[in-house]
């Protein structure tokens, strides 16, 4: 680091690796030049910042090679140009590949099923599949090379074993493709070579066809990667990984899918994602313009497309996050104030720069608050807050009256009840004395089990309840097809329907109860129902619906329930006699005395937030982080970084605190060498895998000692109020791959470990080799303890795992 | 007596017997039993769990676990180790030291600083005199010597060790720098405890004061650590000032030369190190500047300092303020 003049750093942003680069900047000793490519001005603005040095940004916002946008709607036979190169969105095309789209039905069925590829992969029986005719089309319009990028690793062999019957390469380039593979692979011992994936790989590669996702094999990803730059792969299926990080673009770019899993849920591709794999279509120099060609397997609006296809780069945010490890770094070396690097984060800096902002927020809501003027505000005021009173007690009494305890018995099918209406545009309280209440009928009712197990021993007080009730609704579509429902008064128009709602939504229980048929489900019944309802109110039009007693019918006696009720009493004399309720702008005005209270509610959080953002950004979560080096014994209570500490201070690709508690609670010490690099490598491991198989009962037991001290850990941080889920904690050691690792430390031949997991094959080498790298970690570890045992023990795990095709050379070197 | 010789006459003899039983029953009742101490070959007694770890100082012997070395057996959670006292340094990451230049090799300097072994500190790991970011030349290798000579006295921060056990240092800030006009004293490194702050200003005495965790104790005249770039710019603009008025080489004299105050200042800090390193007693910055107002309440001379009854008065002081704050406690 002291010799390098200039540190040149592009596309700082991307995933964890990287954030470790922006720390390295921010604690770079001295200020040198540096030049960052970047997608954020902001950072440019930051290093500017700690750095203390001018920034000179250079803008480009132009592209050698534009692009071309098309979509291809699934289904359909042809390309539809939605945008062209001179970036106009073109409505009409738009619109008619959204028509080209399979017909809604059977969309509808798809989603039902919930398998968004299925036409894609299937296609109709008797045809190819649609990825199939694509990349037969792009071939055609000699359009290729291609890259199709869809988003999941799976997804991308599947797509490629369609291609099967496609052969994209004459003869000679065969034999190129043949040599230049054998050759890479000839590093590999006997065995490696008859692995699966490298023997099936050939095939498809021979055919100009290429897979290139994370799963793969390192050398295979390679030779990937130089034969899609020799232009010997025509056509390659690949992950978002592959528009990260490697400078390979192709003619022509197809996203097989504008949907993508986010670890919840599946969303639309976001425009900065979108730009980032657009952007390797084109080649500079050799293609006049770059195809890009999204695949649409539903209907998508056009302000949607248009985010997609035309928006900007993401915004960006920090994820900073402290870690132990840099905690106890700073802690140790004199100069190191872990406060100095959080003032210099970037996210403190965007914290900073936001307040600006914040403030004039503040003040133009001042303003507005200070433009409403009312007359006898004092009075006006007097009786908002009366109003406010009231509703409050009126939902005590309500609240006392439904809980389920004494109205459980009432709510029989049949009895009519009124419900308070929601307004759902406007929210607004009516400043009534009365409630916007409309009559429904009982049909049913039911416990609402919540998520957490132990609701059986709940006593059924205790529980909530909701009730289907029958009465008017409005029902709305909304665009995307769902359908909200609104109840309406009973002599609005609407369809009579049956909506379940919470108890306390219902304002009071009446003493009448109607006769319902059984079979609510043609309309008529409910109309009849509904007209039946209506019928009962003109009966009682004179003296109102009787409702049911609260004190004599409900057997309600709480001193509580008493005593609102008087004082709501009390309030309604109140009421009466307050001057103002008889002004005839009452309403409006108490509207506009509403709207001012919430602004000033607005203010004061907004005003709240800038305090708390002037303060230090990640100031609790350092205290809170320093109390638990403090508790588990790693710094002393002035600051001294005690010998756990430094144990954990050489601890950094994996969790620092339970790899540090693991080994001074002597869980290492004991076990043999094997046994030690498989319950390691829970710590490196962090797919999910569904089904896997246990591992063997020793492998077990070990697991459960880790996870007995993850546990003690999470906790002591938890006391220690760091923000933390114990159990995601916990869960977050995985156990998958022991097995596998295992056996590799034993000796093993890769692909022997290959079937004892369902892993992919690049994911494991992957685990494996950050395995070794935490192991180099532990060697300083046991040293600056002075424990050679153990020292010779990582030692040996090191030599025992770096072998074979797990640690074999890269092409590129 | 710890090894040292004071002519006490009688009294002083009683007084400083007393105050150092007082000392010893103190330190007995608050610690426990736990840190036994240990000679070498005694057997530390590990109620035969499983999954010790054994820490420095330790050995296995017929599954037994044996001290090598003399000193006080710590334990944590697992691990087993004895802690030496009054033994050589030992360095750890992070640690501000004084050393003492040996030797100047190529592109590094040897220094000693009272480990088993000299320390090195790399030309590449610290900082050119002119700030300026670059790569070593052969001429800056050359200038070595402009920088640091033999038995120039420096500080330095501990970087790491090497894998064939030897250690590198570092000096990345302006603050590790050669350390001159003041006082070097080596005391026994287990009288620094290791803290936050190892560099003192004592801004009342216009003095340096620097803890080396190896025991050497710099205590010399303040000199204001200044930014590269901000030095750079001063000089420049004192030089315009200077080329006008011609007064150069009185600004170097006001450079080169220590008022006689400080001087004094420096002695007399220097001797509270002494006695305190005498006596055994922790060599903190608060303690440091105790003696020193006590030596001036006393209105003692600051060769008088290494006098007999200032040493006693010293030890009754400190026995009575840990006894004072055991009850507290």
């Amino acid at each position: 680091m002291r010799c390098i003049t200039c540190v040149t750093e592009k596309e700082v942003l991307y995933g964890k690796r990287v954030l470790l680069w922006l720390q390295r900047i921010l604690v770079l000793y001295f200020s040198l030049p540096l030049s960052l490519m970047l997608r954020s001005l902001q950072i440019g603005l930051q290093s500017m910042q700690v750095h203390q040095q001018p920034c000179h940004i250079v803008y480009t916002d132009y592209r050698p090679t534009p692009l071309q946008h098309y979509f291809f709607p699934s289904g359909g036979n042809g390309l539809y140009l939605v945008v062209d190169e001179k970036g106009k969105f073109r409505e009409n095309s738009f619109q008619k590949a959204l028509n080209a789209l399979v017909p809604p039905g059977e969309g509808d069925k798809k989603r039902e099923n919930g398998k968004w590829q299925k036409g894609l992969f299937v296609g109709k029986a008797g045809e190819d599949s649609d990825i199939f005719k694509m990349v037969k089309m792009i071939i055609q319009r000699q359009y290729d090379p291609v890259i199709c990028f869809s988003f999941s690793k799976r997804e991308c062999e599947f797509l490629a074993m369609q291609m099967a019957k496609m052969d994209l390469n004459n003869e000679d380039e065969k034999v190129n493709i043949e040599t230049i593979f054998w050759s890479a692979m000839d590093m590999l011992s006997e065995d490696d070579k008859k692995l699966p994936q490298v023997s099936n790989m050939l095939p498809l590669l021979k055919r100009g066809i290429g897979v290139h996702h994370s799963g793969l094999l390192p050398i295979l990803k390679e030779v990937i990667e130089i034969l899609f730059q020799e232009g010997l792969i025509k056509c390659l299926f690949a992950t978002e990984t592959f528009s990260i990080g490697l400078n390979m673009p192709a003619k022509t770019v197809v996203f097989t899918n504008v949907r993508k899993f986010d670890g919840d849920k599946f969303r639309w591709i976001s425009s900065g994602e979108y730009i980032q794999m657009s952007g390797r279509a084109g080649r500079r120099g050799i293609d006049e313009r770059g195809i890009c060609i999204l695949m649409v397997d539903e209907k998508l609006e056009p302000s949607t497309a248009k985010l997609m296809v035309k928006g900007s780069a993401d915004s960006l945010n920090s994820a900073f996050h402290l870690s132990y490890n840099m905690l106890l770094n700073q802690i140790r070396s004199e100069d190191g104030d872990p406060v100095n690097l959080l003032r210099n984060s970037f996210y403190q800096f965007q914290v900073d720069r936001a307040i600006p902002d914040l403030v004039k927020q503040a003040k133009s809501l001042e303003e507005e608050r200070d433009s409403i003027i009312l007359e006898e505000e004092d009075s006006l005021e007097n009786y908002y807050s009366l109003l406010q009173q009231f509703k409050s007690l009126k939902k005590d009494v309500r609240d006392i009256v439904l809980s389920p305890k004494y109205c459980l018995p009432f709510l029989q099918p049949g009895r009519l009840v009124s419900i308070q209406l929601i307004k759902v545009d406007d929210n607004l309280p009516s400043f009534s004395v009365k409630d916007d209440v409309t009559l429904g009928v009982i049909i049913n009712f039911e416990r609402i089990k919540g998520l957490s197990e132990d609701d059986t021993n709940k006593k059924p007080e205790d529980a909530s309840y909701t009730v289907d009730i029958l009465t008017r609704c409005a029902v709305h579509k909304d665009e995307a097809g769902k359908r909200t429902i609104s109840i309406v008064p009973l002599k609005d128009p609407g369809e009579p329907a049956v909506v379940s709602l919470p108890i306390s939504q219902i304002d009071s229980l009446s003493s009448v109860r109607l006769v319902i048929p059984k079979d609510l489900l043609p309309v008529e019944a409910r109309e009849n129902t509904l007209k039946k309802v209506s019928e009962v109110l003109s009966r009682f039009a004179k003296d109102g619906l009787p409702q049911l007693d609260p004190e004599d019918d409900m057997k309600v006696q709480s001193s509580s329930y008493r005593k609102a009720v008087r004082r709501i009493e009390a309030l309604e004399n109140l009421f009466e006699k307050h001057e103002i309720a008889k002004s005839p702008l009452i309403e409006q005005k108490l509207k506009l005395l509403h709207t001012k209270k919430q602004l000033t509610a607005k203010i004061k959080s907004i005003k709240r937030t800038m305090r708390s953002s002037t303060a230090l950004a990640f100031k609790d979560e350092l205290k809170a982080r320093k109390r638990v080096l403090r508790r588990l014994g790693y710094v002393t209570s002035d600051d001294v970084v005690e010998l756990k500490g430094k144990v954990a201070c050489e601890i950094s690709s994996a969790d620092e605190l339970t790899l540090t508690e693991l080994m001074f609670n002597g869980v290492l010490k004991d076990i043999k060498v094997e046994e030690m690099v498989s319950l390691l490598s829970c710590f490196v491991w962090q797919e999910k895998l569904q089904d896997a198989q246990k591992p063997r009962d020793e492998l077990e037991l070990l697991f459960t000692q880790l996870q007995d001290t993850a546990r003690r850990v999470a906790k002591v941080q938890l006391e220690c109020k760091v923000q933390i889920d114990v159990e995601n904690f916990v869960s977050s050691f995985r156990p998958d791959i022991m097995e596998a690792v295992f056996a590799w430390a034993k000796g093993s031949k890769f692909y022997e470990i290959m079937e004892i997991t369902q892993v992919f094959e690049g994911s494991l080498i992957r685990a494996i080799r950050r395995l070794e790298e935490v192991l180099q970690q532990l060697i300083q570890a046991a040293k600056s303890i002075g424990e050679t045992e153990l020292e010779a023990k990582f030692e040996d795990a090191v030599i025992k795992i770096k072998r074979d095709i797990v640690f074999a050379a890269s092409l590129y070197l | 007596m710890r090894g040292v010789q004071l002519s006490l006459n009688k009294t002083q003899k009683l007084r400083l017997e007393t105050a150092l039983e007082k000392l010893e029953s103190l330190s007995s009742s608050t610690s426990n039993n736990s840190n036994a101490s240990v000679t070498v070959a005694d057997t530390i007694p590990i109620n035969y769990e499983d999954g010790v770890l054994k820490g420095h100082g330790t050995s296995e012997m017929d599954g037994r676990v044996v001290a090598t070395i003399c000193g006080l057996v710590e334990r944590v959670n697992k691990l087993v180790y004895v802690r030496a006292l009054r033994a050589r340094y030992k360095p750890e990451i992070g640690d501000i030291i004084v050393g003492r230049v040996m030797e100047v090799a190529p592109k590094r300097w040897r220094l000693e600083i009272n480990f088993s072994q000299d320390a090195v500190l790399m030309l590449s790991s610290m900082n050119l005199p002119d700030g300026i970011q670059r790569r070593r030349t052969a001429v800056d290798e050359l200038s070595m010597r402009s920088i640091f000579e033999e038995n120039d006295i420096v500080c330095a921060e501990v970087r790491g060790f090497q894998h064939d056990g030897s250690l590198y240092l570092q000096a990345r800030s302006q603050k590790y720098r050669k350390l001159d006009r003041g006082q070097l004293l080596r005391i026994s490194p287990y009288l620094v405890k290791r803290r936050k702050q190892h560099f003192h200003h004592l801004d009342q005495y216009g003095v340096d004061l620097i803890l080396g965790c190896n025991g050497f104790i710099w205590v010399g005249e303040h000199v204001e650590a200044k930014d590269d770039m901000v030095l750079d710019q001063m000089i420049k603009s004192e030089q315009e000032n200077a080329s006008l008025s011609g007064s150069v080489s009185s600004r170097e004299q006001e450079q080169s030369h220590t008022s006689i105050e400080i001087r004094q200042h420096i002695c007399r800090i220097a001797n509270a190190v002494r006695v305190l390193s005498t006596l055994g007693f922790m060599v903190t910055v608060e303690l440091i500047t105790e003696l020193v107002d006590l030596s001036i309440s006393h209105n003692l001379d600051i060769h008088e300092m290494l006098g007999a009854e200032f040493y006693v008065v010293v030890a009754e002081k400190e026995a009575e303020r840990r006894s004072l704050a055991t009850k507290k406690r």
